[in-house]
């Protein structure tokens, strides 16, 4: 794994479902330590082209090269990438039949092969960082949205990874809770994690984002530090856009 | 949940009798249904209680004239007969055997129905410990034992034998089967399901009467083994076929974010099977695979056609000599009571897992 390699680097990726054309030549480099957020109407391919980064999508063409490895079907390349990205879901996928602890612990035991007793250390720690350590011994349905979606988190974490990946973490959640997520990722970016993250929650762009990314149909429109992209965009979509997601 | 539970419309405190009628007569038309009802209830209860019990005969040594005159059940043809309800054809004098291997199979299927014995080596222990019991008290031919060819035995142990082999082969057959046929292979995917829905479009008959009668023709000697075990063989792919379905159900009710996160945690396919997947396929899939436990285990009186005396078909001789012809209802009462004791332990243990399982994921 090249230490010196962007975070990652994609060019020209193309996918497709049928003949939906879901994303049509994205480039698109993420540097070490960067924080970017993809906004764009549904439909646009942002969840397409964050999931084709830890392969959860298979893409048709283009080459995606994360931390230096490219992606090019090899299970072994597969594998090494996945223990390096976390992903945290629109929809938690917390794991109902385990405890939150067992939860955390599960990925660093089984593919990092940490011992229990680190592991568990391990998924403490970050179960305080996401402020709930006190729920470890409760199972995923007991827990309020927010309290699972900071689980996924810590859960991703426990990992530690070098990149994570966020698609639309806040979207299924009630808005007196969306807060206590987003405070979590708050505190992640200032601590340098390298984000990309699915979300229309602007507040939270403007205040961490290193660059903004809008993407429409399956190309990215615009890309922007927040500063520029909120107050001076450049591209019509982009506008019509931020006027309907801020207008009101 | 905070919401307040809506007020009962009759609380508790106004009384049982309040309750009562509240429940069972709150209209003119409930009150007669209830009384049709309860009056029939009754009856079927009093006649019933009247024949097994205060008509019945229990002397152990009474006869059939005895009995005529009692005029109830005759009980005390299970008391000369139940050795040959239980046993069937097993040589009587070794017929303790049986019994100690009936004490056997449910001793492996009571431990490993424990919690705490549900490890790989544990339940390997206790099961490889309790076939070579079973085997060792059911063949004979060790430590000075008797040798009992599999064509004599019978009754409870050949029953029981029979539904845990379906059961334990069936089961892992099942498992395999449901994931081919979910595979993205059509290559696997096809086969499996052709398999599958061409056993299910078979009666259970013919599949035993074709491993009994019709294999032995067309396999190699070397491969034809014994009678029984080719019938507990297509008893138990006639029963993976069924519960593969059940499992393949219980997978697809898994939302499909729970394989990406796993996946997304860099889990490689067998560990998402094994810790993910399963897990809760299983789970979803439980109240219908208890179902197919219980259909199994009724099943298992077919294989008298293939010419096995299992405790239905030993019943049936038991009360086929000259003396007892009059009372096969009491013979069948009693192996009804046999099939019911298992069963009801079988859906009382569903239930118990359900529970287990449930614990803490109730929504709340």
């Amino acid at each position: 794994m090249d230490r010196t390699a962007p975070a990652i680097e994609i060019t020209g990726l193309h996918k497709s479902y049928g003949g939906f054309q879901a994303l049509r030549g994205i480039d698109l480099t993420v540097a070490r330590g960067e924080r970017v957020v993809v906004c764009g109407p549904s439909g646009s391919g942002k969840s397409t082209m964050i999931r084709c980064i830890n392969q959860l999508e298979e893409h048709d063409s283009g080459t995606i090269r994360v931390l230096g490895t490219v992606l090019d079907g090899r299970l072994a390349s597969l594998d090494e990438i996945r223990r390096e990205v976390g992903m945290v879901f629109q929809q938690f996928n917390l794991f109902p039949h385990m405890t939150v602890l067992e939860n955390c612990t599960l990925a660093p035991m089984l593919v990092r092969r940490l011992p229990r007793a680190e592991a568990e250390a391990t998924a403490m720690r970050f179960l305080e960082k996401v402020r709930i350590p006190e729920q470890a011994q409760k199972y995923p349905a007991q827990l309020s949205g927010g309290q699972q979606q900071r689980v996924a988190i810590a859960r991703a974490l426990c990992m530690e990874p070098q990149i994570m990946l966020f698609d639309e973490p806040t979207s299924a959640l009630d808005p007196e809770m969306i807060a206590e997520v987003l405070d979590v990722m708050v505190t992640l970016a200032q601590e340098g994690m390298t984000m990309v993250c699915v979300t229309h929650e602007m507040g939270f762009a403007r205040k961490v984002a290193d660059r903004v990314i809008f993407m429409d149909r399956g190309e990215i429109i615009e890309a922007a530090p927040p500063g520029q992209f909120f107050s001076a965009p450049q591209n019509d979509r982009t506008r019509q856009f931020l006027s309907q997601v801020l207008g009101h | 949940m905070t919401q307040t539970t809506p007020t009962r419309a009759v609380p508790r405190r106004r009384g049982l009798w309040r309750r009562l009628r509240h429940d069972y007569a709150a209209t003119p038309a409930a009150a007669l249904v209830t009384l049709v009802c309860g009056t029939i209830l009754v009856a079927i209860a009093w006649t019933l209680i009247d024949w097994a019990i205060l008509r019945a005969t229990f002397d152990p040594a009474a006869g059939r004239e005895a009995c005529r005159a009692a005029g109830g059940a005759c009980w005390p043809v299970i008391a000369a007969r139940w050795r040959v309800i239980l046993f069937g054809l097993y040589p009587y004098d070794e017929q303790w055997r049986a019994a100690l291997a009936c004490l056997v199979v449910a001793a492996v299927i009571l431990l490993s129905c424990l919690p705490r014995m549900w490890g790989l080596g544990r339940l390997a222990a206790i099961w490889a410990t309790g076939t070579a019991l079973f085997y060792l008290l059911m063949r004979g031919g060790l430590f000075g034992l008797t040798p009992v060819n599999e064509q004599q035995w019978g009754g409870l142990p050949l029953t029981l034998f029979v539904f845990v082999a379906t059961a334990v082969i069936g089961m892992p057959m099942a498992i395999v089967l449901a994931l081919m046929r979910r595979s993205s292979l059509p290559g696997i995917a096809i086969p499996a399901g052709l398999l599958i829905d061409a056993i299910r479009s078979l009666p259970l008959l013919s599949i035993l009467f074709t491993c009994a009668i019709v294999l032995p023709l067309v396999l190699p000697d070397f491969l034809i083994g014994e009678k029984l075990y080719r019938v507990v063989f297509g008893a138990a792919l006639f029963f993976a076929a069924y519960q593969a379905e059940i499992i393949r159900g219980g997978f697809q009710a898994i939302p499909r974010g729970q394989e990406e996160a796993a996946k997304a945690l860099g889990l490689g396919w067998r560990q998402r099977l094994v810790r993910i997947l399963l897990p809760q396929a299983f789970r979803l899939a439980l109240p219908a695979t208890i179902n197919q436990f219980v259909i199994a285990f009724m099943e298992t009186a077919l294989i008298v056609v293939v010419g096995f005396m299992d405790l239905l078909a030993s019943a049936n001789t038991a009360f086929r000599t000259g003396e007892w012809t009059f009372a096969h209802v009491e013979v069948y009462a009693f192996i009804a009571a046999i099939y019911f004791a298992f069963v009801f332990g079988l859906s009382r243990y569903g239930a118990f897992l359900e529970a287990r399982m449930d614990a803490g994921q109730q929504r709340s």
